[in-house]
């Protein structure tokens, strides 16, 4: 029952994914078509010794960290509310969902529009607000750059990490927390010692889908920055956009395709690795 | 005489009571702190979830002097339609400064529509059964395939597009919805096979085992017991695939060039890379990119969680 299945992703992936991986063992770039020739692994030592890439990779990391953990922490409390019964709660829940029903284009062109020097919505409320004297050119400068694009990252990546927490959330048994109410246990005891190991799991499906997103974050960068300023934003998906297609260098375009397919590979399965000691992963 | 009933003091010792004193008066009046703290997290998180779309939202029924207004304009002091009206008639000097864009809204629209809802539906028809096979049957080299479709999602898309590009290419199909749709289902596929199994699972075998005694075949079983309960888990893998499709821009961006395929967020970006172009139109590109895809998810928002819930969350 899986022919149908196979055969169509069969079709469609193995070839990409050989090619792909062929060309990165080969000088390639559609500048000097004459030169094709086989380099062995010699796309990936000279990744190592760009200083591009090797800026970019600790790029990468910090944003990587950044947004993973604000997705994490902002999701938490937002599932945890979610799941308390109050006035508006149905309303709360679909507001949850809205970020995802937005593209990663639009979602960096909308935060393009908030965070504008001249005419922006950050500028005129934090005026408005006393908080600040005269509109800021936030996105000129690298720091400020590369906090509001894992801002922007963040709100556009919520709700998924809701939905997966809060459908953990909703398949604790009630009685538990009965129970520890009898036994006087505080919220935070209660939320340490029932609500985290209960979602344990679904937290771990979070964090590693979330460091996947953050790993090839690009749509959201690609309007916000672009990579700038100078490469403030850089990370390694949007050099390895770069790379490929408008320096049209395939062979090292193709190194980092694999890099960044090595890291997703790592923590995978580092993650199932973690869920199979603790017995709760089956396939 | 002690009466047997009653345990040995040193089997159950009394709790230690606490040294707190018992309040005198059980019915004063106590702050609800935990309503306070919930109420006040829900104000904060609507603002958060909110404020950015609204901005554009506000934007896009605006006049361009309005919206570039120092301080900005939180409601439209002269509210119009023009923006959206635009999309289907351009007039002159929008035809100038971003007259590619604003034309081909409408039909990027459209295409959206029809290559997300085709990628939902044949990830549905081709995910049904793998999954199906997946939950119910065991076979030689059942786990080392279900690895294997996870791992073709760990390469990013950046890594296949060039050799995709070529592929469909040479199959003629470039600038057409089955470029789309074939790309999308590279990465789509995978992850509904994976839900759709665990909410499988979660199906118990006793309805299939109660159609078969009451002589129902294997498609009927499947249609008219097994996928009416697993429905949550069926909307909740189509909405995901439906997302994926609608919000991709980079092989939409690649495998199409004019109108007959292009899709939203490449029409979206073309707003934004376009340097005249005026704010209150990208708001109003924004806002059409987003609302379809956000009905669909208020619609099915319950069915969502339930979904997620029963499926992959327990693994």
């Amino acid at each position: 029952m899986n022919g149908p299945a196979l055969i169509v992703l069969f079709s469609l992936v193995a070839y990409p994914i050989g090619y792909s991986f062929w060309v990165s063992l080969h000088q390639q770039n559609l500048k000097r078509p004459d030169d094709t020739r086989f380099i062995g692994l010699e796309n990936y030592f000279a990744l190592w010794r760009d200083p591009t890439f090797l800026s970019s990779l600790r790029t990468t990391g910090l944003f990587v960290v950044l947004v993973v953990s604000m997705t994490v922490v902002l999701a938490m409390i937002l599932a945890l509310v979610l799941n308390e019964s109050f006035l508006g709660r149905g309303v709360l829940r679909s507001l949850a969902l809205l970020p995802w029903a937005m593209p990663g284009v639009v979602n960096g062109l909308m935060w393009r529009t908030i965070f504008d020097a001249n005419t922006g919505a950050l500028n005129g409320l934090l005026t408005d607000l006393g908080l600040i004297d005269s509109y800021q050119a936030w996105l000129s400068s690298p720091s400020g750059a590369f906090f509001l694009t894992a801002f922007a990252q963040v709100w556009n990546t919520l709700p998924f990490a809701v939905i997966l927490l809060l459908a953990g959330l909703s398949t604790i048994p009630s009685d538990l927390y009965d129970a520890a109410k009898v036994d006087r246990a505080g919220v935070f005891q209660r939320f340490r010692q029932i609500t985290l190991p209960w979602l344990l799991h679904p937290l771990l499906i979070v964090l590693i889908l979330e460091t996947m997103n953050a790993f090839r974050a690009f749509d959201t960068i690609y309007v916000l920055t672009g990579g700038g300023p100078g490469d403030a934003t850089s990370i390694i998906a949007v050099l390895n956009v770069r790379t490929a297609l408008t320096y049209t260098d395939f062979g090292l375009g193709s190194a980092y395709s694999w890099v960044i397919t090595a890291f997703t590979l790592i923590i995978s399965v580092g993650y199932v690795a973690a869920l199979y000691r603790k017995g709760s992963f089956e396939v | 005489m002690t009466t047997p009933n009653v345990p040995p003091p040193d089997v159950r010792p009394p709790r230690p009571r606490p040294s707190r004193p018992r309040r005198a008066v059980p019915l004063r009046y106590r702050v609800p702190w935990k309503k306070i703290v919930v109420y006040t997290l829900a104000a904060f998180l609507v603002l958060y979830l909110v404020l950015p779309f609204y901005w554009i939202f506000a934007m896009s029924f605006m006049r361009e002097v309005d919206a570039i207004s120092v301080p900005p304009n939180w409601i439209p002091p002269h509210p119009t339609l023009d923006n959206y009206l635009s999309f289907l008639r351009p007039d002159e000097s929008q035809a100038l400064v971003g007259g590619r864009a604003i034309r081909e809204t409408p039909f990027a629209l459209g295409n959206s529509m029809i290559v997300a809802s085709a990628t939902a539906l044949l990830n549905l028809v081709l995910a049904v059964p793998a999954a199906y096979s997946f939950s119910r049957l065991r076979f030689t080299g059942g786990r080392l395939l279900l690895i294997g479709y996870l791992i073709t999602r760990m390469v990013p898309s950046i890594a296949i597009i060039i050799p995709f590009y070529l592929m469909i290419r040479s199959m003629g199909l470039l600038d057409t919805y089955w470029a789309l749709i074939l790309s999308y289902l590279t990465f789509s596929l995978p992850v509904t096979i994976w839900v759709l199994k665990d909410f499988f699972r979660a199906v118990p075998r006793e309805l299939e085992d109660a159609a078969r005694v009451d002589r129902c075949g294997w498609f009927r079983t499947m249609w008219s017991v097994f996928l009416p309960v697993a429905a949550p888990g069926l909307v909740a893998a189509a909405v995901f695939s439906f997302m994926t499709a609608w919000s991709e821009f980079m092989f939409a961006l690649f495998m199409t060039s004019t109108e007959a395929a292009k899709t939203i967020p490449v029409v979206a970006a073309n707003f934004a890379t376009d340097m005249n172009t005026q704010f209150t139109l990208m708001a109003a590109a924004g806002v059409v990119a987003v609302v379809p895809p956000l009905i669909l998810v208020l619609i099915f928002q319950r069915l969502i969680v339930q979904g997620m819930a029963a499926g992959s969350v327990k693994g």
